[in-house]
């Protein structure tokens, strides 16, 4: 479904991601897993337009090449971006919030409502005229997952979900990143804590200083210690 | 009792045009992030052409009061069509170059618009021949006051509830509130900026043509206005805090009330009380009354401030020769070239002073002809007041300025971005208004006549050998800073202030030492200035004189060190070869900005060294 391939991105001069190449498919939960500064936000930023990527980078989306475009093409084109530090609107309200991101209803998809949204992620339908600035950091994040999914995407990035959430919260993710794979959805997400990605993801993908280092399925990564050990024990 | 409520009201209806004008530079601030000197512009052009349709409109149906309303809205619609024009054509382009390009180009735009309005409507003030309605008096306690001033007191507050509803109950206001605080991430969600910038610049432009429509009636429609009033809504948006419309509204009443009382109780100085109170509210709340702290615009670009390196040698014997060049003029060149040359070191010091501050020190300062008017002035009343001669004069110049920078410097370097800008800009208001309005020590507009170099320099070649001296020296000294550990520290401190505090640098003193020196070295520039032109004016500190600096800078390009001085040099040229050849040279001026803006977005220097790095292979991968 989300195919990269030879993907280079830049900060500057400084070359961050080094011929990352990865596959998402249909109605599967990918992880890219790695270190604090690995690489895993700028791949998903690249994949979403806001870092470019450099010349000979290809990122295909149901075979229509992505590279170069910009952010809002992007988006329009069903794949959702959720930011790692959230980014919610703290000015507007929740639903205003999830208005900013309403896009047209998508073939083959039931258009996702705040009514929807709130069966999933109740805590937000409780607080719909509450000003987003006035939310925990678990109700953030769960807003920002919502006002994404107003787009009605096909594949959603989700940039380290858990970071810095109580446990009951990250519990309360993973259920949720469940019921969005329920729904049809891929999902890309990075990861730091492989418990919580063992719990949802059903393909990893491991980064570090900028290069794909391991591939595979989960189940395979657990038969692999030594991999574990080298890219991921802090 | 009754003076006060009058004045009170004359401030309201004030409060509203000055509210209509801010309320559209804050909302394209806020989601654009461009600082639009051209919105003074529209202004000026919603009273002209509100001007020319209005009594269009009258010629053809009658001077009745729905016609003056239809042809203000025209004019305003027809003002916001130029705005949009102009940002799909120019600002597009350039939503990725720094912040101060954007705002020369809207400032090339500023001058192309002031003679495009001088060919069309000529150089006349043009008054509304105002029918009986518009001209009546209402009597309030006793006093008369003008029925259209009450009306306009009305419509700010009217204005300010249809962008509540705007904001709060379209989607297009949700989505440029939530612009505001981040648009890359509403880019992320889908939505298209440029569509969203357009139509902010629809909506803004449109105010800005009200307002100008609207004060039409009461004043009348003139060159000056775009300046003049682009100042005092830089004022009210910094004050009110950028992007916020309801902080404008406040903005807006606090000044004009200040104004309305200020020009009864202290008429000396009402220019000066303005810029007070807005000083006074930035130390307070450095956002203003209700902004907030700017989401760095992160992830952009991830632009990276590139190293300063000290010229290869090929570039310094070219800087050599050039200085034996110029010192040689005497012995081939005519006299008024001699006169151009002085200017042209006067103006290189005076870019590489602002330079020290907006490169290595990573602050912006928009007011930088204050220090270079201080300067001139500290000669110029040494020798009206002390009887000092040109020797001690020269002295007292960078003294002067320099103790100005350290007072202004202290309350400046506490501020970071557009604030710090705008504050810069507001102390070179004060010393504006103080040259301006203290006629009895300034001389006030007529300015300070009679400073003449002393007699061994009153010779042409020698003031010009005495110009280089001083104002290559100090140039040369300056690039010395910044070569030298207090100017890696200064870009420590800019490239990362936590981190430099963290190994010990006092980030806040090594700014306020660098604005001094800066400060200084510009008031240098001032004195040999002042002794070239024997004399000085207010406009010596005026702001497109501050403009002018910038200009400079950035033309030459902000990240190299040579920048600066090859910007002075070509700004220079520019404009004394357009100043001689077209009448409207501002125009010129203003379209060779614009262009150089598109064509070079690093200045002539970067774009220079970025095609030799390119040569030597030095662009990595």
């Amino acid at each position: 479904m989300l195919t990269v391939t030879g993907l280079n991105a830049f900060y500057g001069r400084a070359h961050i991601l080094h011929d990352v190449s990865l596959e998402a498919r249909a109605g599967e939960v990918l992880v890219l897993l790695g270190r604090n500064g690995a690489g895993k936000s700028t791949t998903m930023k690249s994949i979403i337009g806001l870092v470019r990527p450099a010349q000979g980078s290809s990122i295909t989306f149901d075979g229509v090449e992505m590279a170069g475009r910009q952010p809002h093409e992007i988006a329009r084109a069903g794949l959702g971006y959720v930011p790692e530090e959230r980014r919610i609107f703290t000015d507007l309200t929740v639903m205003e919030n999830l208005a900013v991101g309403r896009q047209p209803p998508r073939d083959g998809l039931a258009p996702w409502t705040p009514e929807r949204l709130f069966a999933i992620f109740p805590n937000l339908g409780r607080m719909q005229d509450r000003p987003g600035g006035r939310m925990s950091g678990g109700e953030q994040q769960m807003l920002t997952i919502a006002r994404t999914l107003m787009g009605n995407p096909r594949l959603i990035l989700l940039d380290e979900p858990s970071e810095g959430l109580a446990p009951v919260i990250v519990e309360q993710m993973a259920d949720a990143i469940a019921k969005l794979k329920a729904e049809g959805l891929a999902v890309v997400l990075s990861e730091q804590n492989l418990h919580f990605a063992a719990r949802v993801a059903d393909a990893a993908v491991i980064i570090e200083k900028g290069a794909v280092r391991w591939q595979g399925t989960l189940p395979a990564l657990e038969n692999e210690p030594e991999v574990k050990a080298q890219y991921l024990s802090v | 009792m009754d003076f006060v409520l009058i004045q009170f009201l004359t401030g309201l209806s004030s409060a509203s045009a000055l509210f209509l004008i801010a309320s559209g530079l804050t909302v394209i601030f806020g989601v654009t992030r461009i600082v639009n000197f051209a919105h003074g512009s529209f202004y000026m052009l919603g009273a002209y052409l509100a001007w020319t349709i209005v009594r269009a409109f009258w010629d053809w149906g009658g001077r009745e009061p729905y016609l003056f309303v239809a042809g203000v809205i025209v004019a305003a619609i027809v003002v916001s069509l130029i705005g949009v024009a102009m940002e799909m054509t120019l600002l597009r382009r350039i939503y990725r170059a720094p912040e101060l390009f954007q705002l020369l180009a809207t400032f090339g735009v500023v001058l192309i618009i002031q003679d495009a309005t001088l060919a069309i409507w000529g150089p006349e003030d043009l008054p509304l021949p105002r029918p009986p309605w518009l001209r009546g008096f209402i009597e309030i306690a006793g006093s008369r006051f003008p029925r259209y001033d009450l009306i306009l007191a009305v419509i700010g507050p009217v204005v300010l509830g249809l962008l509540w509803l705007l904001f709060h109950r379209t989607r297009f206001g949700v989505l440029v509130r939530a612009a505001t605080q981040d648009r890359e991430m509403v880019a992320a969600l889908g939505v298209d900026q440029r569509k969203l910038f357009s139509g902010v610049f629809f909506l803004g432009s449109a105010l800005a043509g009200l307002g100008g429509a609207l004060v039409l009636p009461s004043q009348s429609a003139n060159l000056q206005m775009d300046l003049s009033i682009i100042a005092e809504a830089f004022v009210v948006v910094v004050v009110g805090g950028m992007g916020s419309v309801p902080g404008a509204f406040l903005a807006s009443l606090l000044i004009a009330e200040v104004q309305a009382f200020g020009i009864v109780l202290l008429p000396k100085i009402t220019l000066v009380l303005v810029f007070l109170v807005m000083a006074a509210v930035l130390m307070v709340r450095p956002y203003g009354l209700l902004g907030k702290p700017q989401a760095h615009a992160r992830a952009q670009s991830g632009m990276v401030e590139p190293v300063l390196r000290p010229a290869p040698p090929i570039l310094a014997w070219a800087g050599i020769a050039a200085l034996a060049l110029a010192a040689s003029t005497p012995f081939w060149a005519g006299a008024y070239a001699l006169t151009v040359l002085v200017e042209l070191a006067v103006f290189v010091l005076f870019a590489a002073s602002l330079h020290l501050m907006m490169g290595p020190g990573g602050v912006v300062s928009f007011g930088h002809a204050a220090y270079f008017g201080l300067g001139a002035y500290g000669a110029a009343l040494g020798l009206r007041y002390l009887a000092l001669p040109m020797e001690a004069g020269l002295v007292m110049a960078p003294l002067f300025a320099g103790l100005f920078g350290v007072v202004f410097g202290v309350f400046v370097v506490r501020l970071s971005g557009v604030y710090l800008a705008m504050l810069t800009l507001a102390f070179a208001q004060i010393v504006w208004a103080a040259a301006f309005q203290w006629v009895d020590i300034t001389g006030g507009d007529n300015g300070i006549l009679g400073v003449w170099p002393s007699a061994w320099a009153t010779n042409k070649s020698v003031y010009l050998w005495l110009s280089l001296a001083l104002c290559i020296g100090a140039t040369m000294l300056l690039r010395r800073f910044v070569f030298s550990p207090f100017g890696y520290g200064l870009r420590a401190a800019r490239d990362s202030e936590l981190r430099a505090e963290a190994i010990g640098l006092d980030t806040a003193r090594l700014r306020l030492v660098a604005f001094t020196i800066a400060a200084a070295a510009a008031g240098l520039a001032g004195g040999v200035y002042a002794y070239a032109k024997g004399s000085v004016f207010p406009t010596y500190i005026s702001i497109p004189k501050s403009v002018d600096a910038l200009l400079m800078v950035l033309l030459g390009g902000v990240q190299t060190v040579t920048g600066p001085i090859v910007g002075a040099i070509a700004y220079h040229g520019l404009f004394v070869g357009i100043l001689q050849t077209t009448q409207y040279w501002r125009a010129a001026l203003g379209l060779s900005i614009v262009l150089l803006v598109l064509a070079f977005p690093l200045g002539i220097a970067g774009f220079a060294r970025a095609r030799w790095e390119r040569a030597k292979g030095l662009e990595a991968a």
